[in-house]
């Protein structure tokens, strides 16, 4: 893991919104970093800019309001900033997948599952899969994603399966492509407790029998234990927290990470009292010179007003926060 | 304080199918008690709360609110009920009026069921807001000036204004986030300080949210509730076959992966078409043909206040549990 470049390499990324009252500083400086079969959460508060991260790296986010202010993303080491639109649907439809909360949204009302998904294959192919091949594909990637009567479901039109079924199917689609990266953007949030557990449990089997890279997005660290290896934490704009995901429930650093497991009801504890974290992100118009959780912060100091970067506290283990010193370690994939 | 016996909600459909959202339904709260309900979606948990408020008009049963009879409640004891029961949905934003600022939207219901005015009313609103953890800056912004959060708050404050005896929260906090969630969790655990006599049948998906929250709770499966008891003892001791899937599925947060894990297959059935037998059974990993896909169990009683809907609920301990 540690010697081969990295799928997705972010560098330095930073990305404005610019808006009537000025320039909104959405992405500030973003490193992160996925090594092939890696599973990585991504995690934070609503708005704290994990879906403006995950799709303006992929050329999603229409530019204006949006502007790339600096940085760099490397696909399989393919720079992807300063490629054209038509490259960069190439790279989406091919190398790059993506599911969200709502499958109903990727879904046309009007067409039998079989044939979106058959269609689906064929322009990730570019066309050269011919029909009944692309079929066959299909109902394998169904067969994959556990759909029950994978052959009935293929006649059926979106509005007659549930929620589940259907995530399951764009689950299918994404994959079929054989993409180098999946990005699951709350791919549960919409679902019931069991039937999120059923899709959380297929994740964590592509990744373990497929070697699928993914980055997961959720609000929910519970949600993602399951599944992802490592963590990100992202805090207005700034990914605040790096880690492996044992280190993360058992030795958060970051104030912020802490905050949200704190916040977190547990189903087998008593819990009297629920800590949550005070106050609401930062007004990113004019954001804060040092750390941008400072207002939130009970252990806030006069340091936290200068610039805040990243502090090595264990091999694997990076945290933006001024109650930590950096520990110099050798690590390529984090190094400079 | 709210008893409900026998309740049935049909609902028949343009195509002569009748979805059965609720199907006998019996659950008593005392006054000061916060009881949970929990279930898929589409169990009727909605439905049972909608219908306690006579927001939907119930097929047959009974339901009690103190000594009100809500089903043959006149229009006048109706006005009574509507103020003394209290419901809080979901979505905040859609509950509140966008052209109203919060302190008017609160004021709204003292003003429609009270006789007070002026500088009496306008101190109570203010009053309620605050203790709701929101400041005077506030009080004069629009629904859109908020944050999700904030807006459950106002919903929560203008429900307590009328000083209900019932309070209604269906999903209060499935829209927000961690962080807000726990914020409003705080604030509804207070209430069972400031206002002991408040009574709340809390609705959710969430089994965390209940086992923080509830006394008891009742978990309903297609229209019925499977089992029920207070909170400890069913997360303990889960003896319905979906209470465990149900609590197996939940995620925790913790690295260590679960070895006790019990996966449903499949979804649930359509309660226009309910299974016969236990409606459970399709999905049941210890169902007993011959059993459980012809007979419908009765609940068997556990204890005080416990029971479950299974035949073999008295010696299901650990059974599918490994
Ligand atoms: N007015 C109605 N007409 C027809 N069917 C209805 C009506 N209201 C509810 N239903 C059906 O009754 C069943 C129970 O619905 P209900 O909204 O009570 O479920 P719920 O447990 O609250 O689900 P959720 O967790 O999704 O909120 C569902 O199948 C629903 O589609
Ligand atoms: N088109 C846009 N113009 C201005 N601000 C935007 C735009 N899109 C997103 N934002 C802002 O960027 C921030 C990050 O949003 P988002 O990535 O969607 O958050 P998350 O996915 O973490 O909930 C939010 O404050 C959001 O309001
Ligand atoms: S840098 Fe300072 S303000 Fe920021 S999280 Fe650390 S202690 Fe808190
Ligand atoms: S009665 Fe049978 S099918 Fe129903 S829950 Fe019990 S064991 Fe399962
Ligand atoms: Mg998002
Ligand atoms: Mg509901």
């Amino acid at each position: 893991m540690m010697d081969s470049t990295p799928i997705l390499d972010i560098r330095d990324f930073s990305l404005v919104f610019d808006t009537f009252d000025g320039a909104y500083h959405a992405i500030d400086k973003v490193d992160l970093s996925l090594a092939a079969g890696e599973a990585v959460a991504l995690v934070g508060e609503t708005g704290c800019g994990k879906s403006v991260l995950t799709r303006a790296a992929f050329g999603l986010v229409p530019s204006p309001p949006a502007r790339i202010t600096s940085g760099s993303v490397r696909l399989d080491g393919r720079e992807l900033l300063g490629l054209s639109d038509r490259e960069l649907r190439g790279v989406r439809g091919k190398d790059v997948a993506m599911i969200f909360q709502d499958p109903m949204t990727y879904l046309n009302p009007v067409f039998r599952i079989g044939t979106q998904l058959t269609d689906a294959i064929r322009a990730q192919s570019g066309g050269k899969v011919k029909r009944a091949e692309a079929r066959d594909i299909a109902l394998g990637m169904l067969e994959k994603v556990h759909l029950p009567n994978p052959e009935r479901q293929f006649k059926a039109y979106p509005h007659e399966l549930s929620g589940g079924m259907r995530q399951r199917i764009l689950i299918a689609m994404a994959l079929a492509a054989k993409p180098k990266l999946l990005i699951a953007d709350e791919p549960t949030t919409a679902l019931d407790v069991t039937i999120q557990a059923q899709i959380l449990d297929l994740m964590a089997e592509l990744v373990e029998d497929m070697g699928l890279t993914m980055i997961m997005i959720s609000h929910d660290l519970g949600v993602v234990a399951q599944v992802c290896s490592r963590v990100a934490v992202m805090y207005a704009g700034k990914i605040v927290e790096d880690a492996p995901i044992g280190q993360i429930f058992d030795a958060p650093a970051h104030p912020y990470t802490k905050g949200l497991l704190d916040a977190l009801p547990h189903p087998f504890k008593r819990v009297e009292r629920l800590a949550s974290i005070p106050g609401t992100l930062p007004d990113l118009l004019n954001p804060p010179k040092g750390c941008r959780f400072a207002q939130r912060c009970a252990s806030a100091h006069a340091a936290c007003d200068a610039p805040v970067g990243l502090r090595r506290v264990a091999p694997q283990h990076t945290v933006a926060c001024t109650l930590f010193e950096d520990t110099p370690m050798k690590d390529p994939v984090h190094e400079h | 304080m709210l008893s409900i016996r026998g309740l049935d909600v049909h609902f028949p459909m343009p195509n002569g199918q009748v979805v059965r959202a609720v199907d006998g339904v019996s659950l008593s709260l005392k006054p000061g008690e916060t009881v949970g309900l929990v279930g898929e979606s589409g169990s009727g948990k909605t439905t049972v709360g909608k219908t306690v408020l006579r927001l939907v008009e119930a097929t047959s049963g009974e339901i009690r609110i103190g000594d009100v009879d809500v089903r043959k409640a006149s229009l006048k004891g109706l006005k009574t009920l509507r103020r003394k029961a209290q419901i809080i949905f979901q979505d905040p934003h859609s509950s509140l009026n966008p052209r109203m600022t919060i302190h008017r939207a609160v004021a709204e219901g003292l003003i429609l069921n009270t006789s007070l005015r002026g500088a009496a009313l306008h101190d109570k609103v203010s009053t309620i807001l605050e203790s709701m953890g929101l400041p005077a800056q506030f009080h004069h912004r629009y629904p859109h000036e908020l944050s999700g959060g904030q807006k459950q708050r106002v919903c929560i404050a203008r429900a307590l204004v009328l000083d209900p005896d019932l309070l209604v929260l269906d999903e209060p906090t499935s829209a927000l986030d961690v962080s807000v969630q726990a914020q409003i969790l705080g604030v509804l655990k207070d209430l069972r300080i400031t206002r002991p006599a408040l009574t709340q049948l809390f609705i959710s998906h969430n089994l965390a949210v209940i086992r923080f929250l509830c006394d008891r709770v009742a978990v309903m499966y297609l229209g019925k509730i499977v089992e029920e008891g207070p909170v400890e003892q069913v997360f303990e001791d889960p003896r319905h076959p979906y209470t465990r899937a149900l609590l197996s599925a939940v995620p925790v947060p913790s690295a260590v992966k679960r070895p006790d894990r019990i996966r449903l297959t499949g979804d649930i059935p359509s309660p226009t078409d309910i299974p016969k037998g236990c409606a459970f059974h399709t999905r049941c990993p210890i169902a007993k043909k011959g059993t459980c896909d012809t007979i419908a169990p009765v609940p068997v009683a556990l204890g005080p206040d416990r029971q479950a809907r299974c035949h073999f609920a008295d010696h299901t301990k650990g059974v599918g549990q490994e």
